[in-house]
């Protein structure tokens, strides 16, 4: 029962003011165990923030992140999931399935959450689970100026994983649930 | 595992004396009580209680990824994981977590380090699931109603702690039941062996036919199996001794219900200790329910105080010395009573409480529509509980009484000495409980104040310890009749400290030197009761030798304005004088209490003013204090101070109390014939010396009526001159009070001074002459003033001395 929280592409202050009130309050400390932040946060007083909502806070740079010491990618595993993060302004074309496949299957993770998009998408393949959250904000991005706020949280649990999806459309907090399960991991080749 | 301890007071043979889990199981009613209940009715009622403990368990451990029936939707707006409706799913499951985390931390702090087991994973997640179920199952206790899942326990943590304290003990004794079966089982082998498994259908009857024909026939072959260990040959099942037949048909996996019926089995502990929590938590349906300690404060307040109010009535001197303190109950109380004592004893003797502590039922044992003070008192369970803890305040009694310090009177009771004497502090327990019921009736007032003068006359049988029911008189004055003439004491001095505003500090000192002066009615321990006495009859006589030559003298130099100041004073402080000479005397053979005694020394010189009273008083005492099966003294003697203050009836006083001397002189004569190997010499000894006594006390008697008939005027000023020389005396040193009347008070501080002095003299005669006594008579020797007694009573001198040269300076 691992909550692990994927949020990113705020563009705070830069393009929108703060988070939307609702998911303000929906976020509060003490439930999230793990937070997963793509990036383009992008100031300091963000990453306070999200670090009072969680310990465990991973973050990788986005381009217009002031911090410039995040790192390109990051992987972790929590429960029996191997997880990956990176912003994917490094992968052309942004948002290709097939681009961010091969970087799961360089990382070799079961779960990897990207974002730049500002779209919320989620695909399953074969090697396992493709996120991206959105943007938290609702930032408007250079591929799109129609932007939901939305954010992810994952429900991790033994073997299998339920992605919890929010997002704020017309001013009501709207969740959809997918349910993944991880497959008897098989041998690596090596 | 003993058998509980006082077997004779219950009527009927405990069940299962070997196994104090069963036992327990059906005191606190998950099994059934009656003594007719066969073993398949235990196993039944064992299986029923661990079958709801299953349900219970498989309902509130709720998985959230079991596949919900198709129809039932959930609405994800409502049941997200970040939804901050206190009604979903998710939130509850927060609850939860909260939950457990807390009782993780207490767990992890369990430092009963009883045997390793409780340390064992295993151990521990049973614990937690356990309490865990308890509170989601008695909601009220853990949450408050309508708050959102931050503050789980708004009790402190402290009461999950206390929760789990009461359950280990449950655990262990379940435990250690089971560790007996298997001493039973490796004894007992070839019946216990479990031939059904692994057989085929077909050799399955054949096996059973053979044990049956084992069973009637009383035996074959059999015989090869486990006898290795030389046990005797058991033939059959009745063979077996009853214990062990009950434990045998106990956990036979074939008998009732099967598995489930075992009584004594590993597999359960879990269920057979949450229904043992349970049951003792919610009380079964009687008065003594736990939760209700642990949840809200009046009744726990109530409890507390049930417990002073038990005290008031077993030993008042204690219970005023602590309520004017300011020792709450509750400080204490909550701590003994949350764990049920757990933390104040060793883990065995524990064990041998709770054993006492479940016997006594828990239903009402009055009748429905009696009125009753104290809801706890009406059951046996509760009174019990009450009058253990009254027992454990008598035990540490007299060092309590010792100090004026509310932190240390708490300190000490907080840690009460861990290795008590149970059997004693059990055998008290019990020996109060009846009378905490029986106080506990509300009647009508009439009846009350007649029922108070018989809970004192009652007092002093709850004191003899190790006395049988059999009530045995007082053997001091009964308390209600100090406190009537006090009031009406204190009621004339405070009108007269009102009208001159001095009632606050002297009122004080009033109370302050009565409640001190009260210690003396009961006696701390009547252990050394008899070698006491001893050490009490002869110091006084010596003293009363001393104190009338010397009072003599002093009283011939009064003047008339003085002898009416004595008159006055007479008449007000001879209760307290008497009081006064009860104190002093015992004061200076105990041993814990030097500083007491010279501060009462000061306020018995107070009274001095009025020495002959005093005599009187002293002498009375002597007789009070010399017989305790003397009915007949304490009501002539009683009668005698009742009668004190009217002087018409002085001739009548005079009388009885040569009438007393005389029944002492008596009893003197049938106490020595009595088989008492040591106070018999010196009760001869001493009874020689009563007659001159008698004489010289008729003397004083009539001198103190002929000035009684003289003009009784209670000045205002003397009033205050005498209350302020009692604060005086006793801070001991010059107060502001002195600067209305000079002349008075210097002329108190002068006879005070003397008085000490005699008092010193008085003593150290005493001490020579027991020096001298214990060369002639071997058995005082052994009495009185022992070596530690004498370096104790020379100290005391010592400080008498201080306080007459403080005196000497003003």
């Amino acid at each position: 029962m691992v909550l692990v929280l994927a949020i990113g592409d705020l563009h705070i202050p830069h393009r929108a003011p703060d988070l939307p009130a609702k998911f303000k309050s929906m976020l509060v400390p003490g439930k999230i165990q793990h937070i997963l932040c793509t990036g383009n946060l992008c100031i300091k007083e963000v990453h306070d923030y999200l670090k009072s909502l969680s310990p465990d806070l991973h973050i990788t740079r986005g381009e217009y992140d002031e911090d410039v010491r995040y790192p390109e990618n990051k992987t972790l595993s929590i429960g029996q999931f191997k997880l990956g993060l990176c912003h994917g302004h490094q992968i052309v074309p942004w948002g290709d399935l097939d681009s961010l496949a091969m970087l799961q299957r360089q990382l070799d993770i079961d779960i990897l959450v990207t974002g730049h998009t500002h779209q919320f998408k989620a695909y399953k393949h074969e090697g396992g689970v493709i996120i991206n959250p959105g943007s938290a904000t609702g930032a408007y991005s250079s591929i799109t100026y129609d932007v939901n706020p939305s954010f992810v949280l994952m429900d991790i649990d033994g073997l299998r994983v339920v992605v919890y999806v929010y997002e704020l459309i017309d001013g009501e907090v709207k969740v959809d649930k997918i349910d993944f399960k991880k497959t008897a991991t098989t041998q690596s080749a090596h | 595992m003993e058998p509980s301890l006082l077997d004779s007071s219950s009527t009927s043979q405990k069940r299962f004396p070997k196994l104090r889990g069963v036992r327990w199981r059906i005191d606190l009613g998950v099994l059934s009580s009656s003594l007719s209940v066969s073993i398949d009715d235990l196993r039944r009622a064992a299986a029923d209680a661990r079958r709801r403990y299953a349900s219970l368990r498989r309902r509130m451990l709720m998985d959230f990824h079991l596949p919900r029936d198709v129809d039932r939707s959930p609405d994800l707006t409502m049941d997200n994981p970040l939804s901050q409706n206190p009604d979903s799913t998710w939130s509850h499951f927060f609850k939860n977590v909260e939950l457990e985390k807390l009782i993780d931390q207490d767990l992890s702090q369990l430092h009963r380090a009883h045997g390793s087991f409780f340390q064992t994973p295993t151990c521990q997640t049973m614990l937690r699931r356990m309490l865990f179920l308890w509170c989601l199952r008695h909601p009220e206790y853990g949450y408050r109603r309508g708050k959102l899942l931050t503050c789980v326990y708004d009790i402190n943590t402290d009461t999950v702690t206390e929760m789990h304290e009461l359950l280990t003990p449950l655990v262990y004794v379940l435990l250690v039941d089971l560790d007996h079966l298997s001493q039973v089982q490796k004894a007992y082998e070839s019946h216990f062996s479990n031939e059904f498994d692994e057989m085929s259908f077909s050799e399955l009857t054949q096996v059973s036919d053979n044990r049956l024909r084992r069973s009637i026939s009383g035996g074959m072959e059999i015989e090869k199996e486990g006898n290795q260990d030389g046990i005797a040959k058991v033939h059959s099942i009745d063979e077996l001794d009853p214990d062990t037949k009950e434990i045998l048909l106990l956990s036979d996996s074939y008998g009732a219900e099967g598995e489930l019926g075992v009584l004594l089995s590993e597999r359960f502990l879990e269920h057979d200790a949450y229904t043992m929590f349970d049951s003792l938590m919610n009380g079964a349906r009687g008065v003594v329910a736990m939760a209700d300690l642990f949840s809200s404060s009046p009744v726990a307040f109530e409890v507390s105080s049930s417990f002073y109010y038990l005290l008031s009535i077993v030993d008042s001197s204690l219970h005023s010395h602590l309520v004017e303190l300011g020792v709450e109950p509750q400080y204490f109380a909550l701590r003994w009573l949350h764990v049920l004592f757990g933390r104040e004893f060793d883990f065995d003797d524990l064990l041998m409480i709770w054993d006492e502590l479940f016997s006594s039922p828990n239903s009402i044992c009055i009748d429905k529509n009696a009125k009753y003070r104290f809801k706890i008192l009406c059951a046996p369970r509760g009174a019990f509980i009450a009058s253990m803890a009254v027992a454990m305040l008598l035990h540490l009694r007299s060092s309590l009484l010792a100090t004026e310090n509310a932190t240390f009177c708490l300190q000490r009771i907080l840690s009460f000495p861990k290795n008590s004497d149970m059997k004693i502090l059990l055998e008290k327990a019990k020996s109060l409980e009846i009378l905490a019921i029986d106080s506990n009736k509300l009647l009508s007032s009439s009846q009350e104040t007649s029922n108070k003068n018989k809970l004192a006359i009652t007092r002093g049988y709850s004191l003899s310890l190790g006395s049988s029911s059999a009530r045995t008189p007082p053997n001091q004055v009964p308390d209600s009749y100090w406190e009537e003439k006090w009031n009406v004491l204190h009621k004339a001095t405070e009108t007269m400290m009102r009208s001159n505003g001095f009632l606050d500090s002297s009122g004080m000192k009033f109370l302050g030197e009565r409640s001190i002066l009260s210690r003396t009615e009961s006696h701390p321990s009547p252990a050394d009761g008899g070698g006491r006495k001893n050490k009490h009859f002869s110091v006084r006589h010596k003293l009363l030798d001393d104190f009338s030559q010397d009072i003599n003298s002093v009283v011939e130099h009064t003047n008339s304005i003085q002898s009416k100041f004595l008159v006055s004073n007479n008449i007000e402080s001879s209760p307290l004088q008497v009081n006064a000479g009860n104190h002093f005397m015992e004061e200076l053979n105990d041993d814990n209490n030097i500083r007491r005694m010279t501060s009462d020394c000061t306020a018995e010189e107070t009274c001095l003013s009025g020495e002959c009273s005093s005599i009187f008083s002293i002498a009375t005492h002597c007789s009070l204090s010399k017989n305790k099966d003397n009915d007949l003294d304490k009501s002539s003697i009683t009668s005698n101070s009742c009668i004190c203050d009217n002087d018409q009836e002085a001739s009548i006083m005079e009388e009885l109390c040569c009438r007393s001397y005389n029944n002492q002189l008596v009893k003197d004569d049938e106490v020595v014939s009595a088989a008492n190997d040591e106070p018999k010499s010196g009760q001869e000894f001493v009874s020689d010396d009563r007659k001159p006594l008698a004489s010289k006390f008729q003397w004083f008697w009539k001198f103190s009526r002929s000035s009684a008939e003289g003009n009784l005027e209670k000045g205002g000023n003397q009033e205050s001159e005498r209350a302020s020389a009692a604060e005086n005396t006793k801070n001991g040193c010059s107060t502001p009070n002195f600067c209305s009347n000079q002349q008075f008070p210097r002329y108190i501080s002068i006879r005070i001074v003397i008085a000490c002095a005699l008092i010193l003299r008085v003593i150290e005669t005493v001490f020579q002459q027991d020096r001298v006594q214990s060369l002639s008579l071997e058995s005082f020797s052994n009495n009185i003033l022992g070596g530690k007694g004498q370096t104790t009573a020379v100290s005391a001198l010592k400080e008498l001395r201080k306080i007459s040269s403080l005196l000497c300076e003003m």
